[in-house]
């Protein structure tokens, strides 16, 4: 009897989980998908519903490089390459290249990290395809172009100001070891 | 004997007999092909719903042409046939299997008097006709030289011919009970309304139909026993090293199967093309004609729709799995039900009503019971609703 | 080769070698295995690794300590907070350094996080694999909301960068907070639902139950870890056994096979297993999140990160099971040598072991419960 019983349970339990999971996937039909049907059927461009962290493609506000080089050498898998070159007449240094090699980019954040005027930073662009390697390397020195002088006291030119805001901004997003970076903690509701 | 012309000197039978088969080809074809196409862009469309995403929606309103658009595409691919495989075996069997489905169409009813042949032998004919499939997807798996084409190939060949038997005994019950194989006859045999259709005549049949819809479902290659194209086991499995149009000619063949599935549960179950006489009465036969095919239409497609809802649900059995569900347990129930309903034969007419009556009763409750649950699952996930089929 | 019953009857037959792999829908990544078969039946299944070696173990005497974070993401992409945790602690237990309180329970939330976008990917493929399409998709679609909250911690949705030596990279604020409750009260239904789905249904309970059965003594012996071994009835848990991080502070069982349908130690049981460890990765997040203090998220470590010489080995209770990183200093910024330890690479060798005797079918149903995963193996 065991045997005929264990059959009937056998076929009552087939029917039983096909009719349960039929359910489910019938109660799919009536649910809103979550595909985000980008880029055509959208209402805003996906870049800003990006959060403000997002590590995208890297982008250089070269106006605000002071040209340290602590990214160069921060970056674990050497992608920025950096040339300062100083005008022999006016002792001033100035940039003759700036290039990050997008497709090495591991973008890991530790350049933006190190930076300190924030001017190297991760934007929230991401579709940065090209037809050949060459088009992946981004010069944001294309001419020459001064260091910057981070001047004590703040920013005065009204130029650089913004400029130095957003790069500040950004840094700001990093923890540090006195609590910078961290809102003041809230209980959160139950 | 035609005197002049292009036919001169063949009899006239012949001619007219190659006219008519030509016509219907080419009529069949025009029909069978739009259809598997749509099947294609609908099943991506239902499925994907079931899975929360979208489906193809850009080629066309909707994404209706996507089945164009993926065969202009294949058509331009390279036809890849692969060195070692035998070539003229390798070719000829995408058209084997569409030819085994294809001619399947030659007795489905579409409308009361729209058939293109109206055998005495009908169901049989349908039953002979698509193991063809079995020799077309043997000769796919062993010519493609390939020991995963090979096996898909076995396991299908295995598979289709053991769910033959299930098949067969489900649509004996149904002959029973109608006394002819013809399948204008069996829907004659049959009413308009849900309780003179078969499927609620009795138990046995309403358990029949089922054991006839698994069983095909098995014969067409569906999950949850699409084992022979097991994407992620045997990579593709018979279709592993086929491309281009070829590839899409065993889809085209298995999306049309799903038609004649539903057409032939319809045909044997659901009544076919019966249409109310007080809706459309025989005074206007085009009326008729056009209520007739759209009623036998929408209910072979809504088996079509089932049949793509389990293949979302369900995982896939094991080859031996398979074999036992089919031996241990579908043929023992087949022959209970045909047993059955042979004893239900010399039942008196009360008696067959009451328990009709009690069979659609129990599948109404069943119906119920299922749209209870598929509201208990809406209310247990909370998601956010969208009722619209577009999107 | 035919066995010599086949050879006395007079038939002769030869069994066929097969390759699953390196491009098959289902080996989890680049995996290949050499099968030799007797029809449906295999005789013995090689595993071929190599296909995803990236030498990351070489890389890291190549970069610095802060560096190096990022290459580890890459260890095992499905799991990478485990993976960078691990090399931070190493770290710091060479350097001596602390972590904050408060950068302790970031690590927890941002792992146990990970741990369910793992486990996830694990139920959902193994699902595929066994032929239920649609499990999978929605599996997906709760680790795309995982992988949300990730982009708004850490700024990227699968190689974090987030642990840093000396606590977190970046702080988790309020907001985020809050979604991440708003996404456990919508999670925990799901769970039921997919099991409703997937794990209730006969079909694949059938394929599973009895299928690849691994023995207490077994997987002890093949050295396995993780849901692998507690998927055998074994109780061993880093996180409550070898305890590291706030794990002591919190409350949370440690699911085990029960041999719920079939023999213990089943496929079914370390399926079931990673079910059971999703749900309870959602109560310590709802612990973690309610204990949380106020405080910096990172120790002060220096830029040029020099622990003196020495050796450490750090071990974290990963998705897949115990990972540990063996790192060696000279004293220098470089680190003189790091060794990898993944649960993948040893569940390799009981493959073969389990693999005679069974069906191909049986064999993708094995390979998915044990949850090998190519970054792992490789490197």
């Amino acid at each position: 009897m065991g045997a005929v019983a264990s059959y009937i349970k056998d076929i009552k339990d087939t029917v039983a989980s096909t009719f349960e999971g039929m359910s489910i996937t019938f109660s799919h039909l009536v649910r809103r998908p979550m595909t985000i049907q980008y880029p055509d059927k959208i209402p805003v461009p996906i870049q800003e519903t990006l959060p403000h962290r997002y590590r995208g493609i890297l982008e250089v506000d070269l106006d605000i490089c002071t040209g340290c080089l602590a990214c160069e050498r921060d970056c674990p898998i050497t992608c920025i390459t950096i040339g300062i070159d100083m005008n022999k007449e006016t002792k001033q240094r100035y940039f003759t290249h700036f290039d990050i090699d997008v497709c090495k980019c591991m973008y890991c954040g530790l350049c933006s990290e190190a930076c300190p005027t924030g001017a190297i930073r991760h934007s929230q662009e991401f579709e940065g395809a090209s037809y050949n390697p060459a088009g992946l390397v981004r010069h944001f020195a294309p001419q020459a172009q001064n260091l910057y002088k981070p001047k004590k006291g703040g920013e005065t030119e009204p130029k650089l100001i913004a400029k130095v805001d957003i790069g500040q901004k950004y840094l700001d997003e990093f923890a540090t070891p006195d609590g910078g970076g961290a809102a003041e903690e809230k209980k959160v509701p139950e | 004997m035609i005197q002049n012309g292009a036919f001169a000197g063949m009899p006239k039978e012949v001619v007219y007999a190659i006219a008519m088969v030509v016509t219907a080809l080419i009529v069949l074809s025009a029909f069978v092909a739009p259809l598997a196409g749509v099947t294609s862009w609908l099943e991506r469309r239902v499925w994907a719903r079931m899975q929360s995403r979208v489906g193809p929606n850009r080629v066309g309103p909707q994404g209706i042409l996507q089945w164009l658009a993926d065969g202009i595409k294949n058509l331009l691919k390279e036809d890849l046939i692969p060195t070692a495989a035998d070539a003229k075996l390798f070719s000829l069997a995408p058209y084997v299997v569409f030819m085994g489905f294809l001619c399947s169409f030659v007795v489905i009813p579409f409308g009361g008097s729209l058939i293109v042949a109206d055998l005495n032998i009908g169901i049989l004919y349908i039953l002979a006709v698509t193991s063809l499939v079995v020799v077309g997807i043997l000769m796919a798996g062993w010519s493609s030289n390939n020991k995963w084409s090979l096996l898909g190939g076995m396991r299908s060949a295995a598979q289709i011919v053991s769910y033959e038997i299930p098949a067969g005994l489900a649509i004996l019950t149904i002959v029973f009970l109608a006394g002819t194989m013809s399948m204008q006859g069996i829907i004659k045999a049959q009413g308009w309304a849900p309780w003179d259709w078969f499927l609620f005549h009795n138990p046995f049949t309403f358990g029949a139909f089922f054991l006839y819809f698994t069983a095909a479902l098995a014969e067409g290659n569906r999950t949850p026993f699409d084992i022979p194209e097991a994407e992620s086991e045997l990579v593709a499995g018979y279709v592993t090293e086929y491309s281009g149009m070829r590839f899409l000619f065993f889809f085209f063949a298995e999306w049309g199967n799903l038609y004649v599935i539903g057409a032939v549960a319809t045909t044997l179950f659901l009544g076919g093309w019966q249409v109310p006489p007080w809706l459309v009465s025989e005074n206007h036969p085009l009326l008729l004609g056009i209520a007739q095919f759209v009623t036998f239409f929408l209910k072979a497609y809504m088996w079509v729709f089932v049949a793509m809802w389990v293949r979302a649900t369900l995982p896939r059995v094991r080859v031996d799995q398979l074999m036992a569900l089919c031996w241990k347990y579908m043929v023992p129930l087949s022959f209970i039900c045909l047993l059955g309903t042979i004893g239900f034969m010399f039942m008196s007419d009360q008696g067959q009503r009451i328990f009709g009556a009690l069979t659609l009763g129990f599948a109404i409750a069943t119906m119920i019971n299922f749209f209870r649950r598929v509201g208990f699952q809406i209310r247990e996930a909370k998601p956010e609703l969208y009722f619209k089929p577009q999107i | 080769m035919s066995d010599p019953a086949q050879a006395k009857s007079g038939f002769y037959t030869e069994d066929m070698t097969i390759s699953v792999g390196p491009q098959h829908p289902s080996t989890h990544g680049v995996l290949r295995f050499v099968v030799r078969t007797d029809g449906e039946v295999i005789n013995e299944a090689i595993p071929d690794v190599g296909y995803l070696h990236r030498s990351i173990e070489k890389i890291g005497e190549k970069v610095t300590y802060h560096g190096y974070v990022p290459y580890t993401d890459r260890a095992d992409y499905l799991a990478a907070m485990f993976a960078n945790q691990a090399f931070c602690m190493a770290a710091e237990k060479l350097a001596g350094t602390e972590v904050t309180r408060r950068g302790e329970f970031c690590r927890v939330i941002a792992c146990e996080l990970n741990r369910l976008a793992s486990h996830l990917i694990s139920v959902g493929t193994f699902g595929q694999d066994i032929g239920a399409m649609t499990p999978f998709v929605h599996a997906l679609r709760e680790r795309e909301t995982i992988n949300n909250l990730m982009e708004e911690i850490c700024g990227a949705r699968l190689t974090y960068n987030y642990i840093r030596i000396g606590g977190v990279g970046y702080d988790i604020l309020p907001e985020t907070c809050t979604k991440i409750i708003e996404f456990l009260d919508h999670f925990e239904p799901i769970v039921d639902e997919f099991n409703r789905l997937l794990s209730g249904n006969k079909i694949f309970i059938e394929r599973l139950a009895g299928v690849a059965v691994i023995s207490k003594e077994e997987a002890l012996s093949y050295n396995l870890v993780g849901p692998n071994l507690r998927g055998s009835g074994i109780q061993w848990d880093i996180r409550r056994d070898i305890p590291y991080s706030i794990y002591p502070e919190l409350d949370f069982e440690v699911p085990v096979g029960t041999a719920q349908v079939g023999a213990l130690g089943d496929s079914y049981d370390r399926f079931w297993v990673r079910v059971r460890e999703m749900q309870e990765s959602v109560k310590i997040l709802r612990q973690c999140l309610k204990m949380m203090p106020k405080g910096p998220a990172i120790s002060k470590v220096p830029k040029k990160f020099r622990p003196p010489a020495g050796e450490c080995y750090a071990r974290v209770e990963a998705p897949r099971g115990d990972m540990g990183f063996y790192v060696v200093s000279d004293g220098s910024e470089y680190p003189y040598r790091v060794r990898i330890r993944t649960g993948s690479f040893t569940a390799m060798s009981i493959i073969d072991k389990l693999s005679k005797g069974i069906m191909v079918a049986d064999l993708i149903a094995l390979i998915g419960s044990l949850d090998v995963d190519a970054p792992e193996i490789d490197r």
